[in-house]
C-alpha cells in the first residue's frame, strides 16, 4: 500500500508514524514524562520539534512535531532526560542512529547499594519527584513480601531489598541520593550546567517557572523574599523553567557538559553546540583531540618499542 | 532590403498574376462551385490566368503550375486550395522551380476555411471562397521578392529526458557522429523501464535488456550524460540554441565515487524510496538502483542528519563534499529531442475505490516494485495488512482512464502490463492463487500481444468483462470485496479477494507545463505535447528544431518508444547534419529615414521585442540584428512612427487584404486577425474536425498576433465591418514569440477603450485567446460572435459606424499623410 504518514495527538501521547507497506516506523511521545523542557527541540537535526511557548502546561503539551521534517532518526529518544521519546521500527524498539554509532549514548550512572538497605525504609522511593523508584522486598524463596509488620525480627533480617529504577527516565536530579539516610545511592549528573535568576526582571507573584519544573526541590520560591530560588544541586538543566519564563532574559541556563558514550559524529558535534554553546563545544572536542593525539602517540612509540 | 533596383522594377513592371484552384478530389469540389470560382477569379482586376486542378499539390497539378508561369509569364501567383499551414511550402517550391521568387506566391485558404466548415451551405460558403481568393490576389499584388537567409548550424543535440526513448536517440545520434548531451532531472538513466520486473509479451527481464543499453550510453565517446539537473532556460532558434542548465548538488563528487556502496552500510537514516513507489526506504546516502548509470551516491540533505559516517566509511578515496554547490552550465546545441515520459495516477481522489484507504489495495507499479526480485520484499507478493501472500487477487482496469471525469483517453499500455503479471503469478504460484480481472476492453494489438492474452487465459485467470463500482474492505481480515458488473451474467457481482492491484492512467509528467513555457510548445488538450501534425510529423513539434520521442507526446509501450526515439534522431540529424539552416526572410526592416531616433531618444522597439533582436545607440535608427529576429512582427505595430516593416507582412499588404475583405456587405461580416501558430491552427483544425460555423467570418492571417497594429481595427470599422476579432495564443505562456500576445493585449485593452468611448458596441470588438487544440472552441467563438451580430442588427451597426467614421478617417489620414 502507499506510503502514509499520519499523525496522531491525544491527551496521553504524541505520535508520528510512516506506515510503508514493508516497514512501519512509529515516534510516540509520551506525555506522562514529557516536561516541556528544550532539550530535544535543541538537538533535533531536522529543527522538527517546535516548542509553542504561548501554550499553558495543562492540558496541552507545548511540543508538537512537524510530520514532513521528522527523519525518525532517534535522536530525541537518546537525549532526552526523561525518556519521554519512544522510536520503534516493526513494533521493535530500534534507535538506527545507535546502532550505526552515528550518536552518542547519555551515561546515567546511577548506583545503589541495596544489600546495605534498612529493612522498612521508603526514602528513595518517596523522595523519587518523578516516582520512578520502586522497592520490592522479597524472602529468601524470591516471593514477594507485601506486609512486613507481623514478621519477627530475624525474618525481617533476611528479606532481601530489590530496587528498580526507571534508568531510562531518570534525569539524574539526585535527590534520592541526598534524601536517603544511609548514604547508599550515588547519582552523577548527566547534564552540568549553571542556572541564574535576574532577580530584578523576575516578575513578583509569578511562578511560571516552578510550576514548569519537574523536580520540586530543585526550584523553590522563599517563603520570606517571595522570589524564586534554585538549588544547583538539584537542577538538571533541562530548561523547562527557561521555556516557561515570560520575562526574556530573566532565567539564564546554561549548559556546560554533557556525560555521553565515545562519539565521533557530526549530528553530535551539531546538537552539542547548539545545547551547550560554541566554547563548552570547543573545549570538548579538544579534549577529544588530545585524547586521540595521545592514543596514537602510545601506539607509535609501543609499536616502535617492539620493533626495536 | 537587399535590390532596390529590383523592387522599383517590379512595381513599375505590370501585374500579371495566376490564379490556381484545386478541387482537393471532392474535399473542395463537393461543397464548393469550382467552375463559378473560376469565372468569379477571371473577373478581378490583374488577374490573366485562371487554372483548376483535382489535386494540385500532386505533381501534375505542381507542373500546371510550373507551365502556367512559364507559358504566361506570370510573376504572381495565387492557389486557392487548403491552408497554407498544410501546403505553403510545397507550393512555393513548384513556384521556385519555374524560375519566379518562392515569395511571390500567396495561398487562399478555401478547404479549411470554406468547403470543410461550411459543409451545408454551398451557396455561402462559395461565396466565402470568392471573397477568399480575392483577399489573397490583393495581397499578391503587393508582394516583393525576398532572398532566403541562412544561418550556421551547431551540429550538436540536446536529448531531455533519459528514458528508453531519449536514451536510443542519443545512441543513435551519437553513432552518426554527432555530440550529443542526454540531461535527466533524477539521479540515473533509464526512466520507468528501469523500475520494471519483466516486460511483456517476451517476459524479458527488464533491467537485463535496458542495462547495457544503459552502460552503452554511458561508455559512448560522442555522449555526455548531465544527470541530477534541470533545465532553466533555452534562447535562439533552430541550428542555434543556448540552453542553460542547473547541475544539482549530488554532495558526492563524481569523478572520485567508486560506486563501492561502503556509505550505504555506514549510514543511520532511511527515508521512503520514491523510485520504490515508497513502498520501501532507501538510505539518505544510496543511488535509487543497484544499475544505476551514472553509478554516484547522492545524499540526500532533507533526512541527512550530517553525522558524517559516511565521509569516515569513505575513508581514502574523499569522495564525499558537503559543501558542494550548484552549477549552472551553458551548452550550445542546434537541435532538442524532448523525451520527458509520464507519470502514474495515483487515485487519491477516488473515494470508491479506497486507494490509501485500504491497506491492500495497490496500483501496477506497486505490485511491479513487489514482484521485482530486487525490490523490498525479493519478490514475494505480500499483503500490506498482514505480510502474507494473498490467496485470491483482483486486478481492475481503466482505473481513471477512458473516464469522462478523470482522463477521457485510453493509457495504451495497461491492458498488456495486466496480462504480464498475472501470467507471472501464475506461473510462480500455479494453483495456490486465484486471479480475476476485471476489464471493460482487453486492447492486445502489437506484435505477439493477442498470443500473450490468449497464454493468460490458457493459465486459468479468470476475467470478468463490466466495470467495477466500488471496493469494500472487511475491517477483520483487510480483504476487499469487488463490486462490478459482470455484463455476461448482465448482473452485478460481489467478489472477496485478499488484495486489489488498480491499473491506474498514465498521465502527463509533472513538470511538463514548465517545458512547454521554456521551449516554446504547446501541450494538447489531453495534456501530452503537440505536435505538428499528428499524422504526417508526429515527431515534430510545430517550433522548428524541437522534436518528441516516447510517451510525453503520446502514451506507447516500450517497442513504440524505441522506434520513436530512432526516429527523432533521424529528425535531429536533418537539422544538425547541415552546416548552414535556411531562415525564412519574413523578418522586421527599419527605416532609417523614418526611425525617429536620430532627432530625440525613443528605443520603443527595443523594448517591445520578445527576442531582444534590436539595438540602438544614440542618434543613430535602431538596428534589426537579422539572425534574431523571428518574425514575429511585435515592434512594426509598436512603432509609434511606422518606421519599421515586416517582410512578406507589410502594413500595405494587409491593408489591401481587409480592404478586400469588406468590399461587399461589410455590416454582416466578422474579420479576424488570427495568428499563424494557434489561432489559425486552432481555425484550420475546425474546419478540418468539419465543426460547423456561420459563414460571416473573412480570417486574415499574420505570424503573431502582436503584428495586429491599431490601425488595422480602425481601419476595419472605417469600411463598415460588422464584428472585429483578434484571436491570439492562450496568456500567459502560450505565444510562440514568448509574449507578443501580451503586448498585443496591452494594446487592444487601449483600443478597446478607446472604441467603446467613440460609441462602438463592446461586443463588436474582441480579443480572444484559442490554441492550436481548439477547433470547437473556434468555431463555437464564431457562432456566438454571429448572434451578437444578428442580434444588434444591421442598421445598429451602420448607424454607429457611420458615427464613428470622420474621426477615424482623421486619425488614418493622419497616418497616410506621415
Amino acid at each position: 500500500m502507499p506510503l502514509k504518514k499520519v499523525k496522531k495527538n491525544t491527551a496521553t501521547e504524541l505520535s508520528l508514524e510512516w506506515i510503508l507497506h514493508v516497514k512501519n516506523y512509529r515516534l510516540t511521545l509520551d506525555k506522562k514524562y514529557c516536561v516541556n523542557c528544550q532539550i530535544c527541540s535543541l538537538a533535533c537535526p531536522k529543527e522538527a520539534i517546535i516548542i509553542d511557548k504561548q501554550k499553558e502546561k495543562q492540558d496541552i503539551n507545548k511540543l508538537d512535531i512537524d510530520l514532513k521534517k521528522c527523519n525518525f532518526c532517534g535522536i530525541c529518544d537518546i537525549i532526552c532526560p526523561f525518556g519521554a521519546f519512544k522510536i520503534t521500527q516493526n513494533g521493535e524498539k530500534s534507535i538506527s542512529v545507535v546502532e550505526k554509532k552515528s550518536f552518542p549514548r547519555l551515561i546515567r550512572n546511577i548506583k545503589i547499594n541495596s544489600s546495605a538497605c534498612p529493612k522498612e525504609c521508603t526514602d528513595c522511593e518517596s523522595s523519587c519527584p518523578l516516582e520512578l523508584i520502586k522497592i520490592s522486598k522479597k524472602n529468601f524463596d524470591g516471593k514477594h513480601i507485601n506486609y512486613i509488620d507481623k514478621m519477627s525480627k530475624n525474618q525481617k533480617n533476611r528479606i532481601k531489598i530489590e530496587i528498580n529504577i526507571k534508568k531510562e527516565h531518570c534525569p539524574t536530579c539526585r535527590v534520592c541520593e541526598f534524601k536517603c539516610g544511609s548514604g547508599l545511592i550515588k547519582v552523577q549528573k548527566n547534564i552540568e550546567g549553571k542556572i541564574l535568576i535576574n532577580q530584578e526582571k523576575c516578575p513578583s507573584e509569578c511562578r511560571k517557572c516552578v510550576d514548569a519544573c519537574p523536580i520540586p526541590e530543585a526550584l523553590d520560591i522563599s517563603k520570606d523574599l517571595k522570589k524564586v530560588q534554585v538549588n544547583e544541586l538539584f537542577c538538571v538543566y533541562c530548561g523547562a523553567c527557561k521555556v516557561a519564563c515570560p520575562v526574556d532574559k530573566a532565567l539564564v541556563l546554561k549548559r556546560t557538559k554533557i556525560y555521553h558514550t565515545p562519539a565521533s559524529s557530526g549530528a553530535w558535534n551539531k546538537a552539542l553546540k547548539k545545547l551547550t554553546s560554541q566554547s563548552d563545544a570547543i573545549k570538548e572536542f579538544k579534549a577529544k583531540g588530545s585524547m586521540k593525539a595521545k592514543e596514537m602517540v602510545s601506539r607509535k612509540f609501543s609499536f616502535d618499542e617492539v620493533i626495536r | 532590403m537587399k535590390n532596390p533596383d529590383i523592387q522599383k522594377q517590379l512595381s513599375e513592371e505590370q501585374l500579371r498574376i495566376g490564379v490556381f484552384i484545386c478541387h482537393c478530389g471532392l474535399n473542395i469540389a463537393g461543397t464548393l462551385d469550382i467552375k463559378e470560382l473560376v469565372e468569379y477569379s477571371k473577373t478581378i482586376p490583374d488577374v490573366v490566368f485562371v487554372k483548376e486542378n483535382r489535386y494540385t499539390c500532386a505533381d501534375p497539378g505542381q507542373e500546371e503550375i510550373r507551365k502556367g508561369i512559364k507559358d504566361q509569364r506570370l510573376n504572381r501567383v495565387v492557389v486557392a486550395a487548403c491552408s497554407p499551414r498544410m501546403h505553403e511550402a510545397t507550393f512555393r517550391r513548384a513556384v521556385s522551380e519555374a524560375g519566379l521568387n518562392p515569395f511571390l506566391y500567396e495561398m487562399a485558404n478555401i478547404r479549411e476555411f470554406a468547403s470543410w466548415c461550411h459543409p451545408n451551405n454551398p451557396k455561402k460558403a462559395t461565396e466565402k471562397a470568392k471573397d477568399i481568393i480575392r483577399i489573397a490576389v490583393a495581397k499578391a499584388r503587393l508582394l516583393r521578392p525576398l532572398e532566403i537567409i541562412e544561418v550556421p548550424v551547431t551540429n550538436k543535440a540536446l536529448i531531455i529526458g533519459g528514458g528508453i526513448a531519449g536514451m536510443n536517440s542519443a545512441l543513435d545520434l551519437a553513432e552518426m557522429g554527432f555530440k550529443v548531451y542526454l540531461l535527466e532531472k533524477g539521479e540515473s538513466i533509464g526512466g520507468h523501464m528501469a523500475a520494471l520486473d519483466k516486460t511483456f509479451p517476451t517476459l524479458d527481464c527488464s533491467i537485463c535488456i535496458e542495462g547495457p543499453k544503459m552502460v552503452d550510453v554511458s561508455r559512448h565517446p560522442n555522449i555526455e550524460i548531465i544527470a541530477n539537473a534541470d533545465l532553466i532556460k533555452i534562447e535562439g532558434y533552430v541550428g542555434n540554441f543556448k540552453a542553460k542548465i542547473r547541475k544539482n548538488p549530488r554532495f558526492v563528487i563524481q569523478e572520485k565515487c567508486t560506486g563501492c556502496g561502503e556509505c550505504k552500510d555506514a549510514c543511520p537514516i532511511e527515508y521512503p524510496n520514491e523510485w520504490d513507489c515508497e513502498l520501501g526506504t532507501r538510505k539518505a546516502i544510496s543511488l535509487p538502483f543497484d544499475q544505476a548509470v551514472p553509478l554516484i551516491y547522492t545524499i540526500n540533505r532533507d533526512y541527512c542528519i550530517e553525522c558524517y559516517k559516511c565521509i569516515e566509511a569513505c575513508g581514502a578515496r574523499e569522495a564525499i563534499n558537503f559543501d558542494q554547490e550548484p552549477e549552472e552550465i551553458v551548452i550550445d546545441v542546434g537541435a532538442i529531442i524532448v523525451s520527458t515520459g509520464f507519470d502514474v495516477y495515483l487515485p487519491y481522489d477516488m473515494p470508491l475505490i479506497g486507494y490509501g484507504k485500504y491497506s491492500n489495495v495497490i496500483t501496477s507499479m506497486e505490485f511491479e516494485r513487489l514482484i521485482l526480485a530486487a525490490g523490498p520484499t525479493y519478490g514475494k507478493v505480500i499483503r500490506s495488512s498482514d505480510g502474507k501472500k494473498p490467496s485470491a487477487i483482483a486486478f481492475i482496469q481503466c482505473v481513471g482512464s477512458r473516464d469522462k471525469h478523470k482522463y477521457p483517453y485510453c493509457s495504451n499500455f495497461c491492458c498488456m502490463y495486466t496480462l504480464k503479471h498475472v501470467v507471472q503469478l501464475k506461473e510462480k504460484y500455479k494453483e495456490d492463487i486465484d486471479i480475476y480481472v476485471f476489464y471493460m476492453d482487453m486492447r492486445s494489438p502489437g506484435k505477439g500481444y493477442e498470443e500473450f492474452y490468449d497464454r493468460a487465459r490458457e493459465k486459468g485467470v479468470i476475467f470478468i468483462r463490466g466495470r467495477v463500482s466500488r471496493i469494500d474492505e472487511d475491517p477483520r481480515t483487510k480483504n476487499l470485496i469487488i463490486i462490478s458488473e459482470d455484463s455476461a451474467l448482465g448482473q452485478p457481482i460481489e467478489v472477496e479477494v485478499e488484495m486489489a492491484v488498480l491499473a491506474t492512467a498514465s498521465i502527463p509528467k509533472k513538470g511538463s507545463d514548465e517545458l512547454a513555457r521554456i521551449l516554446n510548445i504547446t501541450r494538447g488538450s489531453n495534456g501530452f505535447f503537440m505536435e505538428s501534425h499528428p499524422k504526417l510529423k508526429p515527431m515534430d513539434a510545430p517550433t522548428d528544431g524541437v522534436f518528441f520521442a516516447g510517451a510525453c507526446q503520446g502514451l506507447k509501450d516500450i517497442p513504440y518508444s524505441v522506434s520513436q526515439g530512432s526516429g527523432a534522431a533521424s529528425r535531429a540529424a536533418t537539422v544538425i547534419s547541415k552546416s548552414k539552416w535556411k531562415i525564412e526572410p519574413i523578418i522586421t526592416v527599419i527605416d532609417e529615414k523614418r526611425c525617429k531616433n536620430v532627432t530625440s531618444k525613443c528605443g520603443i522597439c527595443v523594448d517591445r521585442c520578445p527576442y531582444g533582436a534590436i539595438r540602438v545607440e544614440e542618434s543613430q535608427p535602431a538596428r534589426v540584428i537579422e539572425a534574431s529576429c523571428h518574425g514575429c512582427g511585435t515592434c512594426v505595430a509598436e512603432c509609434p512612427h511606422d518606421a519599421i516593416t515586416q517582410m512578406h507582412f507589410t502594413d500595405e499588404q494587409i491593408m489591401a487584404q481587409i480592404r478586400a475583405a469588406l468590399a461587399n456587405n461589410p455590416e454582416n461580416k466578422i474579420l479576424a486577425f488570427l495568428c499563424n501558430w494557434c489561432s489559425y491552427a486552432g481555425a484550420d483544425l475546425a474546419g478540418t474536425s468539419r465543426f460547423e460555423y456561420p459563414t460571416s467570418v473573412r480570417a486574415l492571417r499574420v505570424m503573431c498576433s502582436g503584428r495586429v497594429d491599431r490601425d488595422f481595427i480602425l481601419e476595419a470599422f472605417r469600411l463598415g465591418a460588422g464584428m472585429v476579432i483578434v484571436a491570439a495564443c492562450h496568456l500567459p505562456y502560450d505565444c510562440h514569440y514568448i509574449n507578443g500576445n501580451w503586448k498585443m493585449k496591452t494594446r487592444m485593452d487601449a483600443l478597446a477603450s478607446m472604441l467603446k468611448k467613440l460609441g462602438i458596441s463592446p461586443e463588436r470588438f474582441r480579443v480572444e485567446y484559442v490554441s492550436a487544440a481548439e477547433g470547437a472552441h473556434y468555431a463555437n467563438l464564431i457562432k456566438e460572435v454571429d448572434n451578437q451580430m444578428l442580434a444588434l442588427g444591421k442598421d445598429k451597426i451602420q448607424a454607429e459606424n457611420q458615427k464613428i467614421h470622420p474621426v477615424l478617417e482623421r486619425i488614418l489620414e493622419r497616418k497616410k499623410q506621415k
